[in-house]
């Protein structure tokens, strides 16, 4: 019998994973409960009227089952790191959550703290502020609508309904679509003395702030960045655009850039980077020793997010000896899943309405996700020595940010990159999202069918709609590997309770 | 009214991207260069014996194969244009020129090229990566990008002349052309007009998809006929609307149009003439004031009047309303229509945001459609435009003012 009630998903009991991983994972979750309730009571008043303002505020209600179904089955190294990147999360995200609602001025009209904030597009990484030390930078979608839309399934279904309502065509991403719909309910926090708009990481992410710039009527800054983004000669674009958006805020905020600490910020991401290409070669072994939505969700989140924060940092640190351990001691890290039948590459952009995906697909047919493509980004090493390479690095390292690092710059950056992984990780499996409106990748679909059989790699093909479960749900896509594991692979499944389940209700 | 002089030469031309006047071209020793977008600036693939082709895929019927390579949810024109180089309708092109600016047709032609679609031995293709805002600097990286993606390429490879005094030659034959175009232009704002919108998209589509040296010669002769052209006595239409939106490279459109009576006097789409049919100002000498040579002045030109909707900067935002707003007022339309090519990113946001603010704001009547590429016979869009008609006319009956 699935731990989890049908429909809803609720949990009948804490997992049992052995004794000591058991309690380990019990403690991880008092710590969560633990930075949950600080959080709430340190502004009891302020959060209760936000989640009277916000429909979305509700949705972090739920952050602790939402861990709960990342964590899945695992164990040891994989369990610990697991827990640890996703406690980081949710204490760096309660205190960006707890500055952005003091200084909101939908809560407290005229806050004087508004000013004292850069808004800026998700897809930025933080970094790109760290000069400005004086200023709160906040991503203006990953409090509303990002991190919420991984975290419950429903929670963009209302947001995309009211943007569709107001005569958005269905077929866009819902990406997009949920912020559009967001700005349109003006359900964005009203903060910010400046907004630094994109053009990442594609084109309905492009028009899509035109509507969130009118709502939030911001002196704005749209930070271009090439597309063609590979090639040499758009280099000099890509820093000139830097430049100009750091002059930009220094008038914004009358605050001057502070190079020195810029540079100390650079040095910490490349350590974050350097870490992070760690964790890959980890994980290039017989025995990668973690994988899943704990991993590559932290990724997103430390690129953008918790770009050079010093919390991050260090829970970075401590990962990576966790995981690094088994292999210095020459004895295998905790094995997840605990029968290993394919090492699978997973392509194009998770679903987030699924986040849990990998677990399930491990769990059930022992397809061990080796490397996600969305965990692939800005691991490019910043030369400090000099103010130009800095912004040369920064620029660069700006252009390679979450799924248009692949999407765009051409057919060779999404194809090549595939074949590559598939060799590097030695997977005999591609799991490849069919995003379904997501236009760029689905515009290489033959061409990435007819390559995949000319190499002889086997892949499966999983509809799904980034987060509008309404349109394909957990249970269709779940559908879609069943039919392939059981008819192409003719396999049965490791656990034949997951196969098929009714998760409609759950989070 | 009589029919216009050359029409149904026009019409023939418009069958086939492959048409006579492009036959004649390369038969003469010419370079085609197709491209399907603003951004890739038309006048300077008219350089030397190098020509244009913005591509169409008239007749377009299954889109079977296209839709196996790209799926069914990509824009109509996107997957026409895909079908149409697999069943050998561009095998005459040397060359493919486009821009990163919609991922959906920089898959076209990157599919074009992964499958080698193009069965002329020399043929080659190349993306720009094209800025999405008006900058000194991002004005510098769109003209490198034309030089050395476009201009570079075509001499290096085709041995096209890309010279200034080529450069020079043909600006002139284009704004030769645009100031036919603009004389034509004036003639949609007569109140009972003198020529068809059906007809000026077939001048428009034509002066688009023909050489332009080949099909000057015909449009002067159609605008000489316009001159002492006489209109029918009784002004057929209802209503006059501006037409803002995706790509509209099919006549059909218009026609249809027409038959609600509805006039198109402006046609503010990808493929219309605003923009694309107005002089381009270069200085006479060798750079202008403000030290800008040749090649970057009629770049900086085209990206200041492109109306693409990914431009995102709020002065273009915001300046693609008002230009709608000038059109409204010079062509004395009665309404907009913003109209969206299924499954364009792009103009589906545009659509949506902009008919708010061009009705609720600037309380100039809005009507916002999507379409399919081929809209012969698209009984729901005329059913939308009929409902629309009526309803500006209902507002004039409010306002105290007759109906027609």
């Amino acid at each position: 019998m699935r731990l989890e009630k049908d429909k809803t998903g609720i949990a009948r009991h804490r997992r049992w994973r052995g004794l000591k991983d058991t309690l380990y994972d019990y403690g991880q979750w008092l710590k969560l409960w633990g930075i949950l309730i600080e959080w709430a009571l340190r502004h009891p008043v302020l959060n209760v009227r936000a989640v009277f303002r916000y429909r979305w505020m509700l949705s972090y209600l739920t952050v602790p089952s939402f861990f709960d179904r990342l964590a899945g089955r695992m164990g040891g190294e994989g369990l610990r790191a697991c827990r640890m990147n996703l406690n980081t999360v949710a204490d760096v995200v309660t205190k960006d959550l707890e500055k952005t609602l003091m200084a909101d001025e939908h809560l407290r009209p005229g806050n004087p703290n508004s000013k004292k904030i850069i808004y800026m597009d998700e897809l930025i990484p933080k970094l790109v502020t760290a000069g400005f030390s004086d200023h709160v930078t906040i991503l203006a979608q990953a409090i509303p609508a990002y991190l919420p839309s991984l975290i419950n399934q429903h929670s963009p279904v209302h947001y995309i309904e009211a943007s569709e309502s107001y005569g958005l065509p269905a077929d866009v991403c819902p990406l997009p679509s949920l912020e559009a719909g967001i700005a349109i309910e003006d359900d964005f926090p009203k903060v910010g003395c400046c907004f630094i708009s994109c053009n990442m990481p594609c084109d309905g992410s492009i028009m899509t702030t035109t509507m969130q710039d009118r709502r939030f009527n911001l002196p704005t800054f749209p930070l271009n960045i090439p597309l063609r983004w590979t090639r040499e000669d758009t280099q000099e674009y890509a820093v000139e655009e830097m430049k100009a958006c750091i002059a930009f805020i220094e008038e914004q905020t009358g605050e001057k850039c502070d190079w020195g600490k810029l540079k100390e910020a650079c040095e910490r991401v490349n350590e974050q980077s350097r870490l992070k290409m760690e964790k890959w070669e980890l994980n290039r072994t017989d025995t990668p020793p973690f994988i899943g939505g704990g991993s590559w969700i932290y990724r997103i989140f430390s690129y953008e997010f918790g770009c050079a924060n010093p919390r991050v940092l260090a829970n970075d640190r401590k990962v990576n000896v966790i995981l690094r351990k088994p292999f210095e001691e020459g004895r295998a890290p905790y094995p997840y899943p605990k029968e290993v039948r394919h090492r699978a590459v997973v392509w194009n952009t998770p679903a987030n309405m699924y986040a849990h995906f990998n677990a399930w697909i491990a769990e059930c047919w022992g397809v061990q996700v080796v490397c996600d493509m969305i965990d692939l980004q800005g691991t490019q090493i910043i030369d400090t020595s000099t103010r130009e390479s800095m912004l040369y690095g920064l620029a660069k390292m700006v252009q390679g940010s979450t799924m248009r690092v692949h999407t765009k710059g051409g057919w060779e950056v999404i194809m090549n990159d595939l074949w590559a992984k598939v060799e590097e990780y030695r997977a005999d499996l591609i799991v490849m999202f069919d995003q379904i409106s997501c236009k760029g990748v689905a515009a290489l679909k033959g061409a990435f069918e007819e390559q995949a059989r000319a190499r002889g790699v086997r892949m499966v093909w999983v509809e799904q709609d980034l987060m509008d479960p309404t349109t394909i749900s957990r249970r269709t896509m779940r559908d879609q590997v069943n039919q392939y594991m059981q008819t192409v692979m003719g396999e049965t499944p490791l656990d034949g309770d997951l196969v098929d389940f009714d998760d409609s209700e759950a989070w | 009214m009589k029919d216009l002089k050359h029409i149904h030469y026009y019409e023939s031309l418009l069958e086939s991207a492959h048409n006579d006047l492009v036959r004649q071209a390369r038969e003469e020793g010419g370079v085609a260069v197709g491209y399907t977008c603003y951004y890739i600036p038309e006048v300077l693939l008219n350089v030397g014996n190098a020509f244009s082709v913005r591509l169409r895929a008239p007749n377009t019927g299954s889109l079977d194969i296209s839709q196996y390579y790209m799926s069914s949810l990509v824009c109509g024109y996107s997957r026409a244009i895909m079908e149409r180089a697999f069943e050998g309708g561009y095998n005459f092109l040397d060359a493919f020129f486009a821009s990163e600016t919609c991922q959906q047709m920089n898959r076209v032609v990157e599919n074009i090229h992964l499958l080698d679609l193009i069965e002329n031995e020399g043929f080659f293709h190349s993306i720009i990566d094209a800025p999405m805002k008006v900058t000194p600097h991002g004005v510098k990286h769109y003209t490198n990008q034309v030089k050395t993606r476009f201009l570079d390429l075509l001499a290096e490879k085709k041995g096209v002349d890309i010279s200034d005094a080529a450069i020079r030659q043909a600006v002139k034959e284009h704004n030769e052309m645009c100031d036919i175009f603009e004389e034509i232009d004036q003639l949609r704002k007569e109140e009972n007009p003198r020529i068809t919108a059906t007809e000026f998209h077939k001048l428009c589509l034509v002066s688009y998809a023909c050489p332009t040296g080949k099909i000057l010669p015909y449009l002067k002769e159609t605008l000489e006929d316009l001159r002492s052209r006489q209109p029918d006595e009784k002004n057929p239409y209802r209503a006059r609307i501006v037409v803002v939106g995706s790509e509209i490279d099919d006549y059909d459109f218009s026609e249809l149009m027409e038959s609600c009576r509805a006039y198109v006097c402006a046609d503010r789409y990808c493929y219309g003439a605003i923009p694309g049919r107005q002089r381009i100002p270069i200085s006479e000498e060798p750079v202008n004031e403000d030290g800008e040579d040749l090649l970057t002045q009629i770049c900086r030109y085209y990206l200041e009047t492109s109306q693409c909707p990914r431009f995102m900067s709020r002065e273009k935002v915001e300046g693609r309303r008002e230009l709608v707003k000038q059109l409204v007022e010079e062509y004395h339309a009665d309404g907009v229509m913003y109209e969206q090519l299924k499954f364009c990113d792009f103009w589906g946001y545009e659509r949506t945001l902009a008919p708010v603010v061009i009705s609720e704001e600037l309380g100039i009547p809005c009507m916002s459609v999507d379409r399919d590429y081929a809209v012969r016979g698209s009984g729901q869009l005329m059913t939308r435009v009929q409902a629309f008609v009526e309803s500006i006319e209902i507002k004039k009956i409010q306002k105290g003012g007759g109906v027609q």
